[in-house]
């Protein structure tokens, strides 16, 4: 008796009713769709619908499945997101490091560190294409964009919270400034620098997919769109909004997981 | 999740340096030393922009990208269409902003709401707040085009329903920090404080109104800085898929597809003096309110 009640008080217990009243809540909501409106798919499927046709064997663009467009495409999409976010996180790092090294530079950039987060970055996705010309490279500069200064506002705050304390010692023991930066400063940084990527990974993500719908050519963003216009079924646009919304939460916790394998003594 | 909520407020407040290497400088030097730094601190940043402009006008900014002057104009052609088409750029900022901040104050006072309910049943609301954190991580781009189906049969006039589906967008994003940050004001009292309003023997009511919600204040405020960015940039991203074509947003991708960049280039810089202007307000109103707290 005991075992059960732990069981139903456990916190895995609260997130699994949750889900259970959010598919609940959902069903409820496309049954009532599906009897009022004339087009149901397009409002508020049931979820048996969209699970079925991740399984379903029908052609959508005439050479492959519903999964497969997405899955081929969420390759593009992704690889193009994990370029950029990897490019810009070094370059977050660098950039914090740098203005931590040198009073001038962390004086020129940091109001402009400031003012690039209130700017909105993704209503600048047109524009980037276009002096791009390439939907390459605007997904990569636009993911890189997004992530750096998350990256580098947080990895800075780092190097500022160490300890007054740590760096006399540092002093008190004669060490160079290069040690002070490998041995304290940069170990020290790293759980700050884990919470920029966790801001900045499902930011890459969405601005990939953002990038994606303005222009043809593949995509998950490309996809969206055409399955909207009714170019191909309607479930491949409810399979992507699944599967960006599950990719996002995905990418949250796989920085999670690097940061633990990184820094294993943390808790 | 709920850290990526919280930490963005420890990148935007530790502008002081504390433990910077070298030591500091005597104190009798301080009145003169605080002086030049404050020079500096306005003239680095000043000067580097000026630069950038200089470098800009002079077309060696094209050679440095790769662009030309068609897609990146000169910065004083694009300031003179803006001067030429304010009555235009008003009208779409104007459905921006509406958007933005009804968006803004309907997902606050939802995520001040949903932070009570979690106070009041912890075990149950915590978990459920944990989860809607998860949301956050749901593109923009999968929810606006969901609601624009779901708002279709509202009203008639599109540009009401897509107004109320870019609304409905923009709280989405907002909801879930003012959630965490309100419960973590309600229930990260200073030590004590709650032992003594049992020792007056107040009742919860008077709990939640004399110290939780005073206790709230600067995590709502915390909330507000993440989301009022966000909102801006949710409402523009929305009026991307909106079926009525109006707002700064969708202005910039309309120029762009009929090839106006100059056009685009000032929609863009309308929106980034939006996104500032409303952060500026921000803090001035957050300079009030918590006058005398930190």
């Amino acid at each position: 008796m005991t075992a059960v009640r732990k069981i139903f008080s456990s916190r895995q217990m609260v997130t699994v009713v949750w889900i259970i009243g959010l598919v609940v809540a959902w069903e409820i909501a496309a049954s009532v769709v599906q009897h009022t409106k004339r087009t149901p798919e397009y409002v508020l499927p049931h979820i048996y619908q969209i699970i079925d046709s991740v399984f379903s064997r029908d052609l959508v663009n005439g050479s492959q499945t519903a999964t497969q467009v997405v899955l081929t495409n969420a390759a593009v999409t992704l690889v193009r997101a994990g370029i950029g976010f990897v490019i810009g996180s070094v370059i977050g790092f660098a950039l914090a490091l740098l203005m931590h090294m040198f009073l001038p530079v962390e004086k020129i950039a940091f109001p402009y560190l400031m003012i690039i987060q209130m700017i909105p970055i993704l209503g600048m996705a047109p524009i980037i294409l276009a002096i791009t010309r390439d939907i390459d490279k605007s997904r990569i500069v636009i993911a890189a964009i997004l992530t750096f200064y998350p990256v580098a506002t947080n990895t800075l705050a780092g190097f500022k919270a160490v300890e007054k304390e740590k760096l006399d010692l540092m002093y008190s023991i004669a060490a160079k400034k290069k040690d002070v930066y490998k041995k304290l400063l940069i170990p020290s940084s790293v759980p700050y620098f884990f919470t920029g990527l966790k801001i900045s990974a499902p930011m890459a993500i969405t601005a990939s997919i953002l990038v994606d719908t303005l222009q043809g050519g593949g995509g998950l963003g490309c996809m969206l769109s055409q399955s909207l216009k009714h170019a191909m079924s309607i479930y491949v646009f409810w399979q992507i909004v699944f599967f960006s919304a599950i990719v996002g939460i995905l990418s949250f916790y796989l920085m999670s997981l690097i940061e633990n394998w990184c820094h294993p003594i943390r808790k | 999740m709920e850290n990526s909520c919280l930490n963005m407020e420890a990148s935007t407040l530790k502008i002081d340096a504390p433990g910077r290497i070298g030591g500091s400088k005597a104190k009798g030097m301080k009145r003169i030393q605080v002086n030049k730094d404050a020079v500096k601190t306005v003239m680095y940043p000043v000067l580097f922009g000026v630069l950038i402009l200089i470098l800009w006008q002079t077309q060696l900014l094209h050679k440095i990208l790769g662009a030309d002057t068609f897609t990146l104009p000169l910065p004083g052609r694009i300031i003179n269409i803006i001067l030429g088409n304010v009555p235009a750029i008003l009208k779409n900022v104007q459905a921006t902003v509406i958007v933005a901040i009804g968006g803004l104050v309907l997902g606050s006072a939802l995520g001040y709401l949903l932070g009570i309910v979690a106070m009041a049943f912890p075990k149950w609301g915590y978990g459920g707040i944990s989860i809607a954190s998860a949301f956050t991580a749901v593109p923009i781009v999968a929810i606006a085009p969901i609601l624009n189906n779901l708002t279709k049969d509202f009203s008639d006039d599109p540009h009401v329903r897509s107004m109320l589906a870019k609304t409905l967008v923009v709280m989405i994003t907002c909801t879930v920090s003012m959630g965490i940050n309100a419960y973590r004001g309600f229930t990260e009292l200073k030590p004590f404080s709650l032992d003594l309003m049992k020792s007056y023997a107040a009742g919860k009511m008077t709990v939640f109104l004399k110290l939780r919600v005073p206790n709230s204040l600067p995590y709502v405020f915390t909330a507000l800085r993440i989301s009022v960015p966000a909102s801006i940039i949710s409402a523009l991203v929305s009026e991307y898929f909106a079926e009525y074509i109006i707002g700064v947003g969708r202005q910039i991708r309309e120029s762009i597809v009929l090839a106006q960049y100059a056009t685009a280039w000032a929609y863009i810089l309308v929106a980034c003096v939006i996104g500032i202007l409303m952060y500026a307000i921000l803090l001035v109103v957050e300079g009030v309110a918590l006058k005398g707290r930190r």
